[in-house]
């Protein structure tokens, strides 16, 4: 894609006038991607004939949630032209400090959840602050977070999980509504709120102007920095539900949970369309990038792949996803 | 796209830059450190002085190998043993073992931060003529050291599978969990699980895959395992934790009752799984013994005397009969 057309994109984005063929082609793209998780999932049903039952689609987006949360939040920070490496590790932290909070006969269920949530939302306001207001590329910052909160939540547990969790609290990871794993009904709760934040709201409309061309968004008068604080606080207390919904579901806070967790988000955000270079993603794209990884390890683990293989056919499918939506792209524009 | 290329190089200099600050700040500090260490002058009074570089007081699990050690030396007369902690930090323990080299001491013991810098450091106590002997973590050459003590990895997953086979009468499905692929740990004890399975027509591996030593993954490989439908009789995992998430996914759709799960390590969470008969079967690293045996095998060395080039230290298994034994030695 040459940059000349990006850019007009972008402009086109920002101004929201949305011709009818930029409006079809973002449609397209979205499109394309649910049309490669729809083969991935046929081809899957017909080489295991377990695959396609409800209880096994169900278990799919059970195991997304968590990094389908993650994804969500990364989503903003990456429309913005900004990265966050630090979610892993922030889920870490969230976890054996909720955990240590949520032992029976202790404080009450709210108590962990707001500790945990806050203090997710403090790593990301960390991060926003010192990105937007140090002027310090994303990369770095939040791979300085990365590092000292893991530090954090190996310092906090001594290095060894934390047991012994209250049953009210197991129910956010392990319980059930109508049958529908409790997890499943928080990533679309998330889903749908920051959809609307991001299509109904003059914020989102912030947010892809910022991604769009920084410069612009500042002189029609937007305060990036608040902007971006927002988003990062934003993306910091979704990872901190992630480790909340993780905790729960493992009954154990580890200083060791989440490891790469931020390059599995990452990659649900990009496999679902949401451009490097800033401007462009949708919450939809999203959630179908972390089914078709989620399809991915599934179906691999059901046709009893072996683990060196599962690792080059992840990667490569991941590419191809990614190169065969990008091809959609060129040809449209 | 020209200023983001910019960008980029910028964030990779800014990396590399930090990145050897850390370094070269790390290799500055170390100087001071040792020289701290020096005040404790070696073999000054007749005795038999012995450094332990030890990669981490903070481990729980090696604590108990120092206490081991530390019992042992409690009943040598004429022995000094000197402990330096190397906050898992290899650069640091090399400098360590270094300063145990200018001290003179009578012979070294090294638990290695890692096995890829040990050989080094090895070197270096040889090159001194100091004997040095390499306690619990094993790697490619260690030979070229007086004498290694610890265990076996093999054995902890042929003594699990053992066990596992006595449960199954000889006859069913297995399903493997193996840790973080390519590991040590992971290869020689899939490798040892694998030995008795094939001394067992009646048992089959049907299925096999990694949790990464998680249990957040393990418990995602068994949810779909389970959801394939194929029939599982015993649930072989690498390590603990990634059984115990494998007995969460069991459990959950209630099968924990006709599959027997087994594990290796013997950490705190998972004897109170084999208390309550969850967890069938786990392996313990016995870590007072190598640590005793580490130490005298030390002083052995350090008094001329020949030592054994290699001393295994005997895993334990651990099931529903005596897993009281086990919590206590946690506590």
């Amino acid at each position: 894609m040459s940059s000349e057309t990006t850019t007009v994109k972008k402009q086109e984005r920002i101004a929201n006038n949305s011709p009818l063929k930029v409006k079809s082609l973002a449609f397209l793209s979205r499109y394309g991607m649910l049309l490669i998780l729809i083969a991935l999932v046929i081809l899957m049903s017909i080489l295991s004939p377990t695959f396609f039952t409800a209880s096994n689609l169900l278990n799919i987006v059970k195991q997304m949630s968590v990094v389908g949360i993650v994804a969500i939040g990364v989503t903003l920070v990456i429309i913005t032209t900004g990265i966050d490496l630090s979610s892993g590790s922030v889920i870490a932290l969230v976890s054996v400090v909720v955990a240590s909070l949520a032992q029976p006969g202790g404080m009450p269920l709210f108590v962990p959840i707001i500790v945990g949530l806050g203090l997710g939302l403090l790593t990301g306001v960390i991060n926003g602050t010192i990105i937007s207001k140090g002027k310090i590329a994303p990369f770095i910052v939040t791979l300085g977070m990365m590092t000292a909160a893991r530090g954090a939540a190996l310092l906090y547990s001594g290095g060894r999980p934390i047991g012994n969790l209250s049953e009210p609290f197991k129910f956010i990871g392990q319980g059930q509504i109508f049958g529908i794993p409790f997890p499943i009904l928080l990533f679309a709760f998330v889903g749908v709120i920051t959809y609307l934040l991001l299509n109904k709201t003059k914020f989102g409309k912030r947010v892809y102007a910022i991604g769009g061309n920084e410069q612009a968004a500042m002189i029609a008068g937007i305060h990036i920095d608040r902007v971006k604080i927002c988003i990062y606080g934003y993306a910091g207390l979704l990872s901190a539900l992630a480790g909340i919904i993780l905790t729960s579901r493992i009954a154990s806070g580890q200083p060791t949970a989440g490891n790469m967790y931020e390059l599995d988000a990452i990659a649900a955000a990009v496999i679902g369309g949401t451009s490097l270079s800033g401007g462009i993603g949708t919450i939809g794209g999203t959630i179908i990038g972390a089914l078709v990884i989620g399809v991915m390890n599934n179906g691999l683990d059901l046709l009893n792949v072996s683990s060196y293989w599962q690792q080059i056919l992840k990667g490569a499918i991941i590419t191809a996803a990614v190169y065969l939506d990008s091809r959609k792209h060129n040809r449209r524009s | 796209m020209q200023r983001q290329k910019n960008w980029f190089w910028l964030i990779g200099v800014l990396v590399v830059a930090l990145v050897s600050a850390a370094c070269g700040g790390q290799q500055a500090a170390q100087p001071t450190a040792a020289s701290e260490q020096q005040g404790s002058n070696a073999a000054a009074d007749g005795k038999l002085v012995i450094g332990v570089a030890h990669p981490d007081f903070d481990d729980k699990w090696l604590s108990y190998l120092q206490d081991g050690m530390e019992q042992y030396a409690a009943t040598q007369k004429d022995v000094e043993v000197i402990y330096v902690d190397a906050m898992n930090d290899a650069s640091k323990q090399l400098s360590q073992v270094e300063n145990f080299v200018l001290q003179k001491v009578n012979a070294i013991v090294l638990i290695p931060v890692d096995t890829v810098s040990a050989p080094e450091m090895v070197e270096k106590a040889k090159a001194a003529n100091i004997p040095i002997i390499v306690v619990n973590r094993q790697y490619d050459g260690v030979e070229n050291a007086t004498a290694y003590v610890g265990s076996e990895s093999i054995k902890a997953g042929l003594m699990q599978m053992e066990e596992v086979s006595k449960m199954l009468n000889g006859k069913g499905n297995v399903a493997l969990i193996n840790g973080q692929m390519g590991q040590e740990a992971q290869i020689k004890r899939t490798e040892g699980n694998k030995q008795v399975i094939g001394q067992n027509p009646g048992i089959q591996i049907v299925l096999e895959g990694t949790g990464e030593w998680d249990r957040a993954k393990g418990m995602t490989l068994m949810e779909n395992w389970l959801q394939s439908g194929q029939k599982i009789d015993a649930v072989v995992s690498n390590n603990d934790e990634m059984a115990i998430g494998a007995i969460m996914a069991l459990e959950a759709v209630g099968k924990l009752e006709q599959t027997i799960v087994a594990g290796i390590d013997a950490t705190p969470d998972a004897l109170e799984y084999v208390k309550s008969g969850k967890l069938q079967v786990t392996v313990f690293q016995n870590a007072r013994g190598q640590g005793e045996s580490g130490l005298a095998t030390a002083i052995k060395a350090a008094r001329g005397e020949t030592v054994e080039k290699f001393t295994w230290v005997p895993y334990e298994l651990v099931t529903k009969d005596n897993v009281d034994e086990y919590i206590q030695k946690w506590q």
